[in-house]
């Protein structure tokens, strides 16, 4: 069989996904610390400060998290073809048509397969979904970290009135997170073992391989 | 000097030592420099100061009573004093029509010049039925006196947002009063009840500044709420070295510790407790022991509680149950279900697989 290769995806996005995905595994780590600190001390005269490095952990990585979401931002409008929103989500008839045939796939039944360089619609609607869910977290986090701010209080206000309903909040999509996470991992590796296009190694070095047969 | 000193009218008396030394307090928490006294001690003693109109709703008497019992006499006495009260319905003396009738007497001539200081909550359910005064409902006698007032003080988080008959299902309809009046300045004094301070350093601020102070997003005055109880915290060095109290009594209790894991919510909570302090006895809750329960956040009744649980309650997603466990168990079946959904997928795959029917082979 002969595969042809295809440059999908631009260094900025491969970027983009492993700074998304380190900041959200320390995220969660050092999240779940604060939200229940479970080491506790008796110990007087030292300064280890467990609770203060993990909260500066969680707050570097949380920046980390904002760039990243700002690159990719900035890439559904102005990256490559595939990397623009228009490409995967469900609003040109190309689109919509993908998306039942990618349903009726994941469903194990033989609707036919088209393949994309790019995103499948199913799966644009779950990354689009996240970057939104990513924007409130963000918001959330920042009206935490700045609670003097008038900037960051406007919008933590607006959004969720009170601190304790922003942590609240912030809380609830972290286990976004994890079920994405977890599901997302799972399609992933059986894409790559059904479509054998090199999916995983697609987020790393930014190829597709497309056979001719298709 | 002050015009309760001067006629002993009620029996009540500021010396001008405690008179001072109030000024000085509230001037204190503004953040004004001591240079500024005696401006306010000017403004609080002019003949020309506004009068006031307090109005009583769905209530508790607390924030009336703590500023009235604070421990430190002169404050309280200080308050009254101070904001020449025309109409009162817990500390005046008349009743009946002749206290419909200074409330008139207090309003009339005086329009767009007296401030309003409302305590408690307004139902607006049904009309407003479920407060009634002289035959008037709440609603009505806010809409009437506020409208006309040159600013109003909503003091308490009842009357700020709401308070405990707000909270879920709020029967009544109850809302604090920036939600029905537009037009006039509204300043917001929560808490359960609210340091007289706070109160006082408005009142005195408005007074010297003719103004009424900067505010937050949520209307609360920013020399008294701009800054989160967790930040100015004594406990707060615990905090960051990770000494928690895990059950009241324990050693870390006796020892001080912070009481982050009993549910304290000074990290979600704007107020000025940890540097003010209660009753001129140096004391707040956590220096007592207890954790913040958030009494100067809208909604705490329901977003705050349970008191003793770190992010319970919030009423949004999980209908009562706190939505830390709900979230928590919630989060088990979701976990739980995406684990078998992907269980099962991936067993059809493989079993499609073995059974060799699979197109893309
Ligand atoms: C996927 C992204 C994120 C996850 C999963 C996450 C998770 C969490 C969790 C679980 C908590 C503890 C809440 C509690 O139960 O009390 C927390 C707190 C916090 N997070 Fe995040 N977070 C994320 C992103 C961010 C971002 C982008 C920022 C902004 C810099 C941020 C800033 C904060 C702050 C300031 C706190 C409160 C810490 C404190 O006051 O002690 N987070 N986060
Ligand atoms: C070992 C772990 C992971 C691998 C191998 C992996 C692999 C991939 C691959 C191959 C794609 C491209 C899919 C396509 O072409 O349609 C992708 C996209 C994506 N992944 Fe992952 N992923 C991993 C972990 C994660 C985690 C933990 C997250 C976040 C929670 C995440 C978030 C995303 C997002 C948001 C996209 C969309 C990319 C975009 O269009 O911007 N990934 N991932
Ligand atoms: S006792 Fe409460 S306010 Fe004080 S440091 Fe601990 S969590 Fe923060
Ligand atoms: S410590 Fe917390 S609960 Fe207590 S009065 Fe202050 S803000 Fe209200």
């Amino acid at each position: 069989m002969f595969y042809e290769r295809h440059q999908v995806w631009s260094v900025l996005l491969r970027l983009f996904h492993w700074s998304f995905v380190l900041s959200i595994v320390t995220l969660v780590i050092t999240g779940l610390y604060i939200h229940f600190p479970w080491t506790n001390t008796m110990v007087i005269g030292n300064s280890y400060f467990p609770v203060a490095t993990m909260r500066y952990i969680h707050f570097v990585a949380g920046f980390v998290f904002t760039a990243a979401l700002l690159v990719r931002i900035y890439l559904l409008l102005f990256g490559n073809a595939q990397e623009r929103f228009w490409d995967f989500l469900p609003i040109t008839p190309r689109n919509i048509k993908n998306l039942f045939k990618t349903l009726g796939r994941y469903l194990y039944l033989n609707v036919g397969h088209e393949h994309r360089l790019g995103h499948n619609a199913l799966a644009g609607i779950f990354y689009f979904l996240t970057f939104l869910v990513a924007a409130v977290q963000v918001v959330a986090g920042f009206f935490m970290l700045y609670p003097e701010s008038v900037f960051w209080q406007k919008w933590g206000t607006m959004l969720f009135v009170s601190q304790q309903q922003g942590r609240g909040i912030h809380y609830l999509i972290m286990w976004y997170f994890g079920v994405f996470a977890a599901i997302h991992i799972y399609i992933v590796v059986w894409n790559d073992i059904f479509s054998r296009n090199g999916l995983i190694s697609s987020i790393f070095s930014g190829g597709k391989y497309i056979s001719e047969d298709y | 000097m002050s015009r309760m000193v001067e006629d002993q009218r009620a029996g009540i008396q500021v010396s001008r030592r405690g008179f001072i030394k109030g000024c000085t307090m509230a001037a204190a928490a503004l953040g004004l420099s001591e240079t500024m006294v005696p401006k306010l001690v000017e403004a609080a003693t002019s003949p020309k100061r506004p009068p006031v109109v307090w109005l009583h709703f769905q209530e508790c008497t607390g924030c009336t009573e703590s500023l009235l019992r604070a421990s430190h006499p002169d404050i309280g006495r200080l308050i009254l004093d101070i904001i020449s009260l025309d109409y009162h319905e817990t500390v005046m003396a008349p009743s009946g029509y002749q206290a419909e009738k200074s409330l008139d007497d207090a309003i009339s001539g005086n329009e767009g010049k007296f401030i309003c200081v409302v305590e408690g909550a307004i139902p607006t359910k049904d009309g407003g039925i479920y407060c009634k005064i002289a035959g008037r409902t709440a609603m009505d006698i806010l809409d009437d006196v506020g409208s006309k007032a040159a600013a109003v003080i909503a003091i308490g988080t009842c009357a700020s947002f709401g308070g405990i008959q707000a909270a879920d299902p709020n029967p009544t309809g109850a809302v604090g009063v920036t939600k029905l009046l537009s037009g006039t300045p509204v300043i917001n004094i929560p808490g359960c009840p609210p340091n007289p301070i706070s109160f006082l350093g408005t009142v005195l601020h408005y007074l010297t500044f003719k103004r009424l102070p900067r505010t937050d997003q949520l209307g609360r005055p920013l020399f008294a709420y701009g800054r989160k109880n967790h930040d100015q915290c004594e406990r707060r060095a615990h905090f960051d070295e990770g000494r928690f109290v895990e059950q009241f009594g324990d050693e870390g209790h006796r020892q001080g510790y912070c009481l982050y894991k009993m549910g304290c919510k000074g990290p979600q909570t704007f107020a000025n407790c940890p540097a003010v302090r209660f009753n001129d006895a140096d004391v707040w809750p956590v220096s007592c022991g207890h954790g913040c329960v958030g009494c100067t956040e809208p909604d705490f009744w329901d977003t705050m509680s349970p008191f003793y649980e770190r992010l319970p309650g919030v009423t949004i997603p999980a209908g009562g149950r706190g939505i830390v466990d709900a979230a928590t168990s919630k989060g088990k079946v979701i976990l739980g279900a995406a684990a078998g959904a992907v269980g099962i997928h991936a067993a059809v795959g493989v079993g499609k697989k073995i059974f060799g029917n699979n197109e893309d082979e």
